[in-house]
């Protein structure tokens, strides 16, 4: 999700024309080079072509951006950018090895050497190429209106007026939306993720969308249930980086390859079967799926989404009871200091949302620390201490709630008040708390939802994945929610069953 | 609580109290209990105003007195669950508000027993009983647990080991807790109304208990209400009204030959 906006707050109009200029200088050497070397030589035996022959690149990719890059039905990496570099790597004799991290992720690889390659829709920029080498462009991209298949009203921007438009946050078609809007008296609604705008516009909260070209052309042929009636706005151009200065040979096979493709008619082919709007061999979408079929397909990475839900639950769970128990108990303690220590933490952790610790844990602390901090880590983090500062006050009431008579007791018969606190008052104060406590696990687990927006890959997350690639957002959802369902019963179940079975 | 010491040496108060009690057998007058111009303030309201009071080993006194006289209050205080506001109390000779006393370690040889029993519900009858000789004497489970059941005999109770505190009638409970806090041999013990509670057919158990441990020789302070059982058992009656001891003496002389009007009053309220 954020890797997208910043994708495409990035797009520029001068990088464009420098982008032009680049593809007109590699392509006369392309020129000047091709009639030295042929036509003595076959093709795999170009210079290019020979400088990268039998050597493997490490191509790093985006998890999630149809069509460019997405998991079929059977979980292949898929899309525009994998056919397009694999069909290029057969061509020129090299091979690749492919990584799906994500879009920051596969920048942050290439930087540090982890990869050779990013080819990820990402567009070609003057700030991005101060940094990396791009490849001829391969894509032009752009951006283009929908409205619902079954609108008749809309055909031009004209008829927009009094309408509400829907966009992505931080796009290249939120931007021309706004410019726009004054112009032909619309309004406009920015949301984060495409399968949203679409289903915004299909429940008529909004009339029309205008999205990136290819995600949107893309969506049509899936059946998303919109149409266009306009043409594309000419916009921004993709292309693959490599390190600046490095890896020259690859760019030079990459731009061949592409040159070929683009002659011999398979690279339209191989285009036109992820964003075509005739019904031509179309890859992806030759039936759509039933729902049964679609659970079938959306499990395997459901059921990933779950297990890592439940683990990162289950993980924060036990550091929060830990911080409940400990602090819960500084709370209470004659300790001024601790007691204050306490205070402050639960007012803290309880006066501010848990996203904005997500952020912070996430993206802010390393650049505070210097080093990078993995998503679980900022996960348990940002879920533990959150929910810690509820259990604080659940483990104090719940002390509270214990008869003083019970600490008399224990105190009178020459226990100190640690023994007393030990043996004594909290395990009355624990049954006390039990159902307080389930229900801040229940609650737990369905914040963990919130860690989508760090990109970590709960089930929620997971499903934005699928809806991403298929927008069967409807279905998607259902599942999702009966999968929550499910599992938050059977997790108060067997926690109650614990209970019981504990103070029988 | 201010007057914990860990560090005291906790052997060396065990051993100036049986110092202090071979020494009142060996014929020196050496006080259980001895309370000097004992202040109690909560706040602007002064409980006890000057309480003076000595209790020899081996004597059972009655504290009577109308509801709000500040008779838990003065008990509380001999056990340091309340902090005197000032005067001092001696515990066999042994200044519980000095700093360096240990008052966990005071506490083991003064058992208390309160009017709401205050079991822990959290664990049996016997555990309830094996708890401190165990965490504080370290005495082994075993033996614990046997003792736990010998004191639960003399109370009339072994039969009830293993069940929980909280499927006990009230005069159980009360006896269970009384069983709890002589486990630590303690060597006097304070009842709080140890019987207003329960109802009036279970009265008789614990009083029993009580009785069989006034003729055992324990020393004992006893809040209570009731009066026969307080003229029959006691050796000397307190009676205190509004944070003062307005007058004491033998049973004979309280209940027989009232001076004070307030005492006279209060009896003829509650005979
Ligand atoms: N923690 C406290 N804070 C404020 N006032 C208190 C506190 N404990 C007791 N008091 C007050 O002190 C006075 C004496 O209380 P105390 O419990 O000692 O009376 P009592 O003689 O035991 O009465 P009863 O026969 O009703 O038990 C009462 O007026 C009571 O309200
Ligand atoms: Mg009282």
């Amino acid at each position: 999700m954020i890797a997208k906006h910043v994708r495409q707050g990035w797009t520029s109009g001068p990088g464009r024309w420098a982008m032009g200029l680049l593809a007109l200088v590699l392509g006369l050497s392309a020129l000047i080079v091709a009639p030295l070397a042929t036509p003595a030589q076959a093709a795999q035996d170009s210079p290019a072509a020979q400088a990268v022959h039998g050597r493997t690149f490490r191509v790093a990719t985006d998890t999630t951006f149809a069509p460019f890059e997405f998991r079929d039905s059977s979980g292949d990496l898929v899309g525009i950018d994998m056919d397009l570099i694999r069909k290029i790597a057969d061509i020129e004799g090299f091979s690749v090895q492919i990584q799906s991290l994500g879009f920051n992720a596969a920048l942050q690889a290439l930087n540090s050497q982890q990869a050779d390659v990013v080819i990820a829709g990402m567009t070609i920029t003057d700030q991005r190429k101060q940094v990396y080498d791009f490849t001829d462009p391969y894509f032009d991209s752009g951006v283009q209106m929908a409205i619902a298949k079954d609108n008749d009203q809309i055909h031009s921007y004209k008829d927009l007026r009094g309408s509400v438009v829907a966009v992505k946050t931080g796009s290249e078609g939120e931007a021309f939306a706004k410019q726009r809007a004054p112009q032909y008296g619309f309004s406009v609604k920015a949301v984060d993720q495409s399968s949203t705008m679409y289903e915004m516009v299909k429940s008529g909260n909004a009339q029309a969308v205008i999205d990136d070209y290819p995600v949107l052309a893309y969506g049509i042929a899936q059946g998303n249930g919109l149409k266009t009636v306009t043409k594309k706005e000419p916009g921004a151009s993709y292309g693959a980086a490599v390190r600046k200065g490095e890896n020259k040979e690859f760019v030079a096979a990459f731009n061949e390859g592409l040159a070929k493709m683009k002659a011999d008619g398979s690279y339209k082919k191989l285009v036109d079967s992820y964003v075509g709007n005739s019904n031509s061999d179309k890859k992806t979408s030759a039936s759509r799926p039933g729902f049964f079929e679609l659970v079938r397909q959306a499990f395997p990475s459901l059921m990933l989404g779950l297990r890592n839900t439940l683990a990162i639950t289950a993980i924060s769970f036990v550091i929060a009871l830990a911080i409940g128990i400990i602090l819960g108990l500084w709370r209470i303690s004659p300790n001024r200091i601790l007691s204050w220590i306490a205070r402050i933490y639960v007012a803290v952790f309880r006066g501010t949302p848990v996203l904005v610790w997500a952020f912070f844990f996430y993206l802010g602390v390393p650049q505070l620390i210097g080093h990078r901090i993995s998503i679980w880590l900022a996960g348990a983090l940002t879920l533990s201490l959150n929910s810690g500062a509820y259990l604080v006050e659940i483990v104090r009431g719940a002390i509270d709630s214990v008869d003083v008579g019970q600490m008399e007791g224990a105190r009178s018969l020459g226990l100190t008040r640690r023994m007393a606190l030990r043996r004594v008052i909290l395990p009355q104060a624990v049954r006390i708390a039990m159902p307080s406590i389930i229900n801040q696990l229940v609650i737990m687990l369905k914040d963990s939802s919130l860690l989508l927006a760090i990109g970590f890959g709960e089930l929620l997350y997971q499903a934005q994945q699928i809806y991403a690639a298929n927008f069967r957002v409807t279905e998607t959802l259902f599942m999702v929610g009966v999968i929550y369902f499910v599992a938050i019963s059977a997790l108060t179940w067997m926690a109650n069953m614990l209970d019981r079975r504990l103070h029988q | 609580m201010n007057f914990e010491d860990p560090d005291m040496d906790t052997g060396r108060l065990t051993r100036r109290i049986r110092q202090n009690q071979s020494r009142r057998n060996q014929g020196e007058s050496q006080m259980a209990v001895s309370i000097r111009d004992l202040h109690k303030r909560y706040g602007d309201t002064e409980v006890l105003k000057g309480i003076d009071m000595e209790v020899k080993p081996g004597e059972v006194i009655s504290i009577i007195g109308p509801s709000g006289a500040g008779k838990s209050t003065l008990l509380r205080c001999i056990n340091a669950l309340e902090t005197p506001t000032s005067g001092t109390i001696n515990v066999y000779g042994i200044d519980i508000s000095d700093p360096k006393t240990n008052i966990d370690k005071l506490r083991e040889h003064v058992g208390m027993v309160f009017q709401h029993f205050n079991l822990f519900p959290n664990m049996s009858v016997a555990d309830n009983i094996m708890l401190a000789p165990h965490m504080l004497h370290k005495t082994p489970k075993e033996d614990a647990r046997q003792q736990a059941l010998d004191l639960l005999e003399t109370v009339g109770l072994q039969e009830k080991a293993d069940a929980r505190p909280t499927d006990l009638s009230g005069g159980q409970q009360q006896r269970v807790a009384i069983a709890r806090a002589l486990a630590m041999h303690p060597d006097i013990m304070l009842f709080d109304e140890a019987t207003s509670a329960l109802d009036p057919e279970m009265v008789g158990d614990v009083l029993e208990v009580i009785r069989s441990l006034a003729e055992g020789g324990m020393t004992m302070i006893l809040v209570t209400h009731e009066m026969a059982f307080a003229r029959e058992v006691s050796s000397r009656v307190i009676f205190t009204d509004a944070g003062i001891i307005e007058e004491e003496g033998t049973p004979e002389q309280i209940f027989g030959h009232p001076q004070s009007p307030r005492l006279q009053s209060f009896l003829s309220k509650v005979l």
